[in-house]
């Protein structure tokens, strides 16, 4: 029972909505916190909570590119693979983790550590290539990059080349 | 009473390639046009799904309207001028979107069922589309194992979603989901997990292509090969229209049409899945005859001499009443007529009983004693169009399916207002619960339903009080009814159902706005004690709040077997004569006794439970029992075993050999109702054509024949050439009965009888109603097992089904999750069951809709549990009811 614990979460998510299945998406990423990924546990508890059969829960969840079906490792890399990207060499940094760290999109390396993910725009598009991991983006990225992020992430749990997207200003951007 | 003023719906006037056409506003512009004979293309457009517009296929040009638009979700308006099948531009976009559908569609038409009946395959050749302009690589889905009987094969989806929002906006089931997006999107149940369902095979049925399919009749025909017969589904009251489909005499697959049938085309899994019983290797094949311990082979002639003959002697020695006659309500009209001419004016005894006396006959004989009908005042039509449904012990979705679709379409897409009174609580599941939709729900035992419903009268009652016309022309029945009710202490009431007086009386003041009120009564009533008591209450309920003959109102029982309504309508129940009537009516009597050319038997015969005590004393020497099995079905303390020892002769004409027939001194195959002609009446009272699919299997004979046969030896011969002149002969004695038509006309309440009943009928049994039921002991550690008919069963007949055995192969005894947790129980494992009459062995199944201290147990396998079963018979309509239990649960 995954939101056993979570009892305070889960109340103040229901809450907020008039209509209870519209809690869906929020349960869901409460429950891809807690467990990394959505599991089949979690989506009947879910369902059973907002009044839905799990294959309602099930098609929300395959919908959205970003919940994850299968557990992941601590890190989860999501190399942007659009055109932008593609176009400074998004494949190049594909084939160099393939080569280094021997996993391919949809894979987890068998310490668990990273999962790789192939994904679409991420909305950096001025500063690729990038890569999300987990909540940080690593951007204008580059094979030595990569090896320090990666080197610092398995010693550190963090980076200190993560930024946020690049933004403008709010009172520039009117 | 004040004629309502017809409104007429707005009509609005539009072309349609040319073709004008004139349809109510709101219509869809694709109905318009199929109504003007201008079929548009589609796929994901279906007339009993909302909307979704997804696949482009429809769109058409309107003029004034900027770009193409999709006919399916477009509303007509005034003056429209449409062109489909007229227009170069619609043509181009009909052909790209065929184009992108190709791209990806495998085009394995050979091996494909739907061959040969595809909407993509018409379309394509229509538009000359055979192949896609895209050379890129077509998806390919990896194949996974879908369910027992349902095939999927989703590299051919057209990603219409048809399956999908069917199985949700008209199932209520939800089991499919669209998985992943865009041109990936496949259908599949939950996870890796296989589909688990209502398996009512309608996403098959409705799936343009031949991407869900059924894996009964898997590669094994091209529908042009197959032959048709529309006929009526021989499993439950609702009587559903069937297309069996057959190839060289042997049953193909069943199917139904959208717009046809008091079902509309929607099935449940036993009339989807549950044909292949016909065809079920071990039918009888020829008559038998007991020798010993075994049974011989015999020719027809020799065994219906000896029936013959055995009768006759029997007759002569011992007196008429000294035979008994037991039919199922599965026979036809046509059956269960000759049978019970054949008993009364052959053998000359009014001892005769059909299923019908299991329950049917509580509601019937109320509504006889009420509104002087036997029929239901309302039809499905008016259920779907009611504003208010009450639901009393219905279980619906499991008993009768399409009642409960009617009732679904009622609540979900027109607004009606829901309250039942039922044992289940409120859950999702695999299987859709009607509770789920209520507005009011009063969730109370099985045992406990009478507190629930006199609550109910007593809150609409004394906040709304009774009609002006009631209180005027019925004073003395009014106040004698509320003072009945005052007497119920609110206390009282909300301690024995557990809901309090508001709960009541936001339920009641949702049934007083009412205005098309139908009340509903289920099995879980009608089979159990006080059935009568509460449906004549629910009817009072209705004539008090000046409901009872308001057009759209009325209360329905719910009939079991599919033919139930039939048995009591052609008489094959002791005391009704043919049309109902009853056996002491003396013009009816006259008049029957006159057609027949034969005197009708005095003595009113007695009812099931009377003939059971007077098989024991010896009394009755011969037992005729046409597709019974009151060994297998009554439970033990009804001294049914010990009945069936003393006969001299027991017949039964059977299509199996059941435990009764296994006793039987002689066995008479017959046909299942794929193998013959005739008609059926559904619960609703409507006569439907059963018609033959293939021929009988070994020397199957339909059971008329054999009584009629029978009557020949006894030398009082009554013929027929044929099943048309029974039905001919039905309609003189029964110049009441309604033609077969498309829909039914229901009855009205007839205004005398009413009167009289107000006028002090009433008063019979009035504080027997009225009383409380007992108050049970509290078990707190005892659990109520309820014997229940399942969705994927229907008596024990369709335990010789292949495809339900496939989802539903054995009876566990349900119960709510929680309270096997308390008693450290999990899905799966083995419980004894006791109480003072046994102890039996059953396996735990884990349901949340199983309210606690309750037990569920599908009644067709209750061989053992029978044991355990209490047995009382009804004072008044002479019902045994006999499917509750009390019982200890241990765990092995
Ligand atoms: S067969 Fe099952 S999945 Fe298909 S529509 Fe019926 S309930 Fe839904
Ligand atoms: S399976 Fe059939 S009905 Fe369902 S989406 Fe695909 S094509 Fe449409
Ligand atoms: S069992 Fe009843 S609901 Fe199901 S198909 Fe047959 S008649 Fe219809
Ligand atoms: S294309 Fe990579 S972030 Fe937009
Ligand atoms: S039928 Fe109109 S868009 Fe599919």
């Amino acid at each position: 029972m995954i939101f056993e614990q979570l009892q305070n979460e889960v109340t103040a998510i229901l809450a907020r909505y008039p209509v209870k299945r519209s809690a869906l998406l929020p349960l869901l990423n409460l429950a891809q916190a807690r467990e990394g990924y959505v599991s089949e546990p979690a989506m009947r508890e879910i369902a059973k909570l907002l009044d839905l059969t799990p294959p309602q829960v099930f098609e929300t969840v395959t919908f959205y590119t970003m919940f994850n079906l299968k557990p992941i490792g601590t890190f989860h890399l999501q190399i942007c693979k659009s055109l932008m990207c593609a176009l400074v060499g998004s494949d190049d940094l594909v084939a160099w983790i393939k080569n280094q760290l021997d996993i391919g999109p949809g894979q987890t390396t068998s310490d668990n550590m990273f999962t790789l993910s192939v994904v679409e725009c991420l909305g950096s598009c001025g500063t690729g290539p990038m890569m999300q991991v987990n909540d940080d983006y690593y951007e204008q990225l580059t094979e030595e990059k990569l090896k320090r992020i990666f080197d610092d992430l398995r010693r550190d749990g963090t980076c200190s080349l993560k930024s946020g997207p690049f933004m403008y200003p709010e009172s520039a951007a009117k | 009473m004040a004629t309502t003023q017809e409104t007429k719906p707005d009509l609005v006037t539009l072309t349609i390639d040319g073709k004008s056409a004139r349809v109510p506003k709101g219509t869809l512009v694709i109905e318009a046009a199929r109504q003007v004979g201008v079929m548009v293309p589609h796929f994901c457009y279906h007339p009993k799904l909302t909307p979704d517009a997804n696949c482009r296929m429809c769109l058409v040009e309107i003029e004034k309207m900027p770009r193409l638009q999709t006919s399916c979700s477009t509303p007509v308006a005034e003056g429209m001028v449409v062109k489909s099948a007229k227009s170069d531009q619609v043509e181009a976009a009909r052909k790209s979107v065929l184009d992108f559908i190709l791209a990806n569609h495998p085009l394995d038409c050979p091996v494909c069922d739907q061959g040969g009946r595809c909407d993509l395959q018409d379309f394509s050749h229509e538009y000359t589309a055979t192949k896609s302009q895209f050379q890129e690589l077509k998806r390919v889905f990896q194949k996974e194992y879908f369910s027992p009987l349902i095939e999927t094969q989703m590299n051919r989806c057209v990603q219409c979603l048809r399956c999908v929002r069917y199985c949700d906006q008209v199932m209520d089931v939800k089991a499919l989901a669209p998985v992943g997006r865009g041109t990936l999107t496949e259908i599949k149940a939950f996870g890796t997990h296989e589909l688990d369902c209502e398996f009512c095979g309608g996403c098959v049925q409705i799936c343009p292509v031949g991407a869900i399919t059924s894996r009964m009749s898997m590669y094994e025909f091209r529908p042009w090969m197959l032959k048709r017969a529309d006929s009526i589904c021989g499993y439950c009251g609702d009587g559903c229209q069937i297309t069996y489909q057959t190839k060289n005499n042997s049953l193909i697959e069943v199917s139904s049409t959208h717009g046809s049938g008091r079902n509309n085309g929607d099935l449940c899994a036993r009339g989807y899945f549950g044909y292949h019983v016909s065809e079920h290797p071990e039918r009888i094949q020829t008559p038998l005859i007991r020798q010993g311990e075994t049974f011989q082979p015999a020719i027809w002639e020799e065994a219906l001499e000896q029936v013959g003959q055995t009768l006759l002697a029997i007759k002569q020695q011992h007196g008429p009443d000294a035979i008994a006659g037991l039919i199922t309500g599965r026979c036809t009209n046509e059956d269960l007529y000759v049978f019970q001419k054949f008993m009364r004016g052959v053998v000359g005894t009014n001892q005769i009983d059909s299923s019908v006396r299991y329950g049917h006959l509580n509601g019937v004989r109320a509504l006889q004693r009420v509104q002087g009908t036997h029929r239901w005042t309302v039809s499905f039509d008016d259920i779907v169009e009611a504003d208010v449904l009450l639901l009393v012990g219905t279980n619906v979705t499991e008993t009768n399916p399409i009642t409960g679709l009617k009732i679904k379409e009622a609540v979900k897409r027109k607004g009606a207002k829901l309250i039942t009174i039922e044992a289940l609580q409120p859950a999702v599941g695999t299987i859709s619960n009607i509770v789920n939709l209520a507005h009011h729900h009063f969730g109370v035992r099985a045992d406990g339903f009478q507190g629930a419903v006199l609550a109910l009268m007593k809150s609409v009652l004394e906040t709304r009080g009774m009609a002006e016309d009631v209180k005027a022309s019925a004073t003395a029945y009014g106040n004698d009814l509320m003072a009945q009710l005052s007497g119920l202490a609110w206390s009282r009431l909300e301690n024995r159902t557990g809901y309090s007086l508001s709960d009541y009386g936001h339920a009641a003041s949702t049934f007083c706005q009412g205005k098309k009120v139908v009340i509903l009564v289920g099995q879980d009533v009608l089979r159990a004690s006080g059935g009568y008591g509460m449906t004549m209450n629910l009817l009072d309920l209705l004539l008090l709040t000046g409901k009872l003959s308001n057009p759209g109102c009325g209360v329905a029982p719910l009939a079991e077997e599919n033919n139930d309504q039939g048995a009591f309508e052609m008489g094959a129940v002791s005391d009704v004569l043919p049309g109902g009537f009853s056996i002491d009516h003396a013009e009816s009597r006259t008049a029957v006794s006159k057609h027949w050319g034969r005197s009708i038997p005095d003595s009113s015969g007695g009812a099931l439970p009377q003939f059971l005590e007077r098989m024991q004393s010896g009394a009755i020497k011969a037992l005729l029992v046409v597709g019974e099995n009151p060994l297998g079905s009554l439970p033990p303390v009804s001294g049914i075993e010990q009945a069936l020892e003393g006969l001299q002769l027991l017949v039964c004409q059977e299509l199996f050999m059941t435990e009764t027939a296994r006793k039987a001194h002689v066995v008479l195959p017959v046909c299942s109702s794929a193998e013959k002609e005739g008609t059926f009446t559904n619960t609703e009272g409507h006569v439907q054509a059963v018609r033959k699919a293939v021929e009988p299997v070994g020397d199957g004979r339909p059971d008329w024949e054999i009584f009629s046969a029978l009557s020949i030896i006894m030398g009082d011969s009554m013929e027929y050439g044929d099943v048309k002149e029974i039905g001919k002969e039905i309609r003189n004695v029964l110049p009441g009965i309604r033609p077969l038509g498309p829909t039914p006309i229901p009855s009205k309440p007839d205004a005398m009888v009413v009167c009289g009943y107000v006028g002090g009928e009433y008063r019979r049994d009035l504080d027997s109603r009225y009383r409380l039921i007992d108050e049970q002991p509290d078990f707190s550690d005892e659990l109520l097992v309820s014997l229940r008919q399942s969705l994927f069963h229907s008596g024990k007949f369709s335990l010789k089904a292949d495809g339900l055995l496939k989802v539903e192969s054995e009876g566990k005894l349900y119960v709510h999750p929680d309270e096997a947790a308390r008693r450290n129980i999990g899905e799966g494992d083995q419980v004894d069951l006791c109480n003072d009459r046994g102890t039996i062995r059953a396996k735990v199944g884990l349901r949340e809709r199983i309210p606690m201290g309750m037990a569920v147990f599908p009644e067709h396998f209750d061989q053992e549990m029978r044991g355990l079963l209490s047995y009382a018979v009804d004072p008044e309509t002479q019902v045994p009811y006999y499917k509750l239990a009390q019982a200890r649960i241990v765990k092995v």
